[in-house]
Order: C-alpha cells, then sequence, then structure tokens
C-alpha cells in the first residue's frame, strides 16, 4: 500500500499539485496541501477499504487537504486595480462556484473521468456532469463577453 | 481566448520535484499534535468554554525561541479550524515567558505588571487572572469594547493579535472585575 501511494505520488505531482493550488488559491498552500494529504494517506491508509479506487480516495485527501489551507489563508485579497475602463478585470474562473472550480480542475488538470471526480468529491456522477456543463457555459459566456 | 487557455493561465503546468521523505516525516511527525486538537477542539465545543489553553509536554514544534522552556508549553487553538495561534512557555532562567504567536511572530519577554503583547489589536486572549475586560479607542476618538478571552496558566499576560485592516487602535485598557485598571497601553499612529 505505501509502495501504490508512492508510486501515485511521483507519477501525479504535476497534476496534484495543480489542482491543489487552484483550490488553495495559492502555489505553496497547494504544494503543502498535496504533502500533507499524502501524509494523511500514508498515516490513514489501513482505513482504505477498497470500496473504490486508490487514486479516487487519495483525490478526496487531496482536496479535503487544499480546502483546508484555503480556509486557513491568511485574508490577503486586495482589491483588484481597476482596468483603463474603470471597472476591476474579471477572472472568468470567479465566476464559477467552489463545486464548479473544483470538478473543472480535476476534470482539466488532474484528467479524471467523471465517475473518479464523483468518488473524489462524493457526489453522484450525474452531477459531475450537470455541474461541468454549467460551468463551461459560464465560462464560455464570460470569454465571448471579454472578446466581444 | 478560450477555456482551456484561461486554465493553463491560472495554474501553469510545470516540473515538479517529489518530496516523498517529507510525506514520510510528516506522518510521523503530526500524529500527536493531531491527537491534541482533536481533544481541544471537542473540548471548546463540548465543554462550553470560549477556547482553552492546554499545557502539556509538546515535541517541540518548530517556531518557539530557543529560550522556552519547552516541557510545559501552553497552546491556544483557534476552535473553528483547529489551527494553532499562539504557544506560550517559561522563558528558561528568566522570570518571563516565550511565545510563538500565528504568522511567525515570536520572542521572550520580562514579566510584568505591563505584560501585554501587541500589535493594534482585535481580540485578545489572557493569562491574567485579574483581566475581566477590556477597552480601547480609535484613533477616531470612539470607544469600543475589545473582546477577550481568559485562560488558566502561570503567564500573566494578555495577548492581543492585529489585521492589518484594523489598524484602528490608539489605546487599550485593561480592567479587573472591578473597574480598575491594570494595564493602560498607548500606541502611535503607523
Amino acid at each position: 500500500m505505501l509502495d501504490e501511494l508512492e508510486g501515485f505520488y511521483r507519477a501525479n505531482l504535476a497534476e496534484l499539485r495543480r489542482v491543489a493550488t487552484a483550490i488553495a488559491g495559492d502555489r505553496e498552500l497547494g504544494c503543502d496541501a498535496v504533502q500533507e494529504a499524502f501524509a494523511r494517506a500514508v498515516r490513514k491508509r489501513r482505513s482504505f477499504r477498497g470500496t473504490g479506487t486508490l487514486e479516487a480516495w487519495v483525490w478526496r485527501i487531496v482536496v479535503n487537504a487544499a480546502r483546508d489551507a484555503r480556509r486557513r489563508r491568511p485574508d490577503l485579497a486586495e482589491p483588484a486595480e481597476p482596468s483603463a475602463n474603470g471597472h476591476a478585470p474579471v477572472i472568468p474562473l470567479d465566476l464559477l462556484t467552489e463545486r464548479q472550480r473544483e470538478i473543472v480542475f480535476l476534470h482539466y488538470y488532474a484528467d479524471l473521468d467523471y465517475a473518479s471526480i464523483a468518488e473524489a468529491l462524493a457526489i453522484s456522477k450525474g452531477t459531475v456532469g450537470a455541474t461541468l456543463n454549467a460551468a463551461r457555459r459560464t465560462l464560455r459566456a464570460a470569454l465571448e463577453e471579454v472578446s466581444s | 481566448m478560450n477555456e482551456l487557455e484561461v486554465l493553463d493561465e491560472y495554474v501553469p503546468l510545470r516540473g515538479e520535484t517529489p518530496e516523498w521523505d517529507e510525506v514520510l516525516r510528516r506522518a510521523r511527525r503530526r500524529r500527536s499534535p493531531r491527537l491534541l486538537v482533536a481533544v481541544v477542539v471537542a473540548l471548546a465545543v463540548f465543554g462550553g468554554a470560549p477556547a482553552l489553553a492546554v499545557v502539556l509536554l509538546h515535541n517541540g514544534k518548530p517556531g518557539l525561541p530557543s529560550g522556552a522552556d519547552r516541557s510545559n508549553v501552553a497552546i491556544m487553538l483557534q476552535p473553528q479550524t483547529g489551527r494553532i495561534v499562539l504557544e506560550v512557555a517559561p522563558w528558561k532562567g528568566h522570570d518571563g515567558f516565550c511565545y510563538f504567536a500565528y504568522f511567525n511572530r515570536s520572542g521572550c519577554v520580562p514579566r510584568s505588571n505591563q505584560t501585554v503583547v501587541t500589535a493594534p489589536p482585535i481580540f485578545g486572549w489572557t493569562f491574567d487572572p485579574r483581566v475581566a475586560e477590556a477597552t480601547a479607542t480609535t484613533f477616531g476618538g470612539k470607544h469600543v469594547q475589545l473582546l477577550v478571552r481568559r485562560f488558566s496558566g502561570r503567564i500573566n499576560a494578555t495577548f492581543f493579535f492585529e489585521a492589518q485592516r484594523y489598524a484602528l487602535l490608539r489605546n487599550i485598557v485593561l480592567r479587573d472585575r472591578h473597574g480598575h485598571v491594570i494595564v493602560r497601553l498607548r500606541k502611535s499612529a503607523r
């Protein structure tokens, strides 16, 4: 089990850190969350019952660690600098809900299929599909607005 | 720009260096503090206390200055998150204490009646059994009541923590239950 965890960590580190960074909102916190998540996984490895995949089990721990990191993050948010037209610039991802963002990150950054995302986030596959579609619509609409 | 480009720009893909040994170190190291957090949060939730300090043997988490007596460390946790916000320990060989506060503020200070560790205060914790209430005056002249939580412990000190955006307070007054002033602290505008 420890070997499998290490193998998964080494093979997917870039994706793990990318997702955790996106959820935590900070590269350093994201990397720390991955380390912390795998430390948890190592400690709790005997509680993995094999009812789902090891991959999804680990992803769930990583997502939870990244959420924890984001909650503990100091409130460093500064008001965005207004652009030339006097409006603060809008990052399209900010328009998504927390769940939409997590699903988008797991799908695009980690290349997880719907079933794995559903297992990692403890939701149904149908919810994953519907949420991902809604997120894509929101992103596309925002990008079209920006480009027009 | 399409959605994939937005995502690529948001968190760019980069080469990563594995740190598996550090994972294993964390897995070994974090066992006892996790137990502590669980106990303290449970007590904070079920005990009806606002939060609490616990004096216990501690395993030398980085942060406290080297002069701290690590065999007798009080740890204060934020009940909602379980995050350690303050560690305090007696100062070895001195009549005073050492502290390590959230965001890496640390030091050792002699004990005195005037011991208040602060930068502009918004929320305080006190180990001083005399303190019953705290008030402050803003730079605008407004009087405000400060929230103070009291803990048991051998350290006669009161801690306040700042948030930059609340750096508005000009002075703090700590009073005992009879309304007598224990400490009057003034700070200059920054």
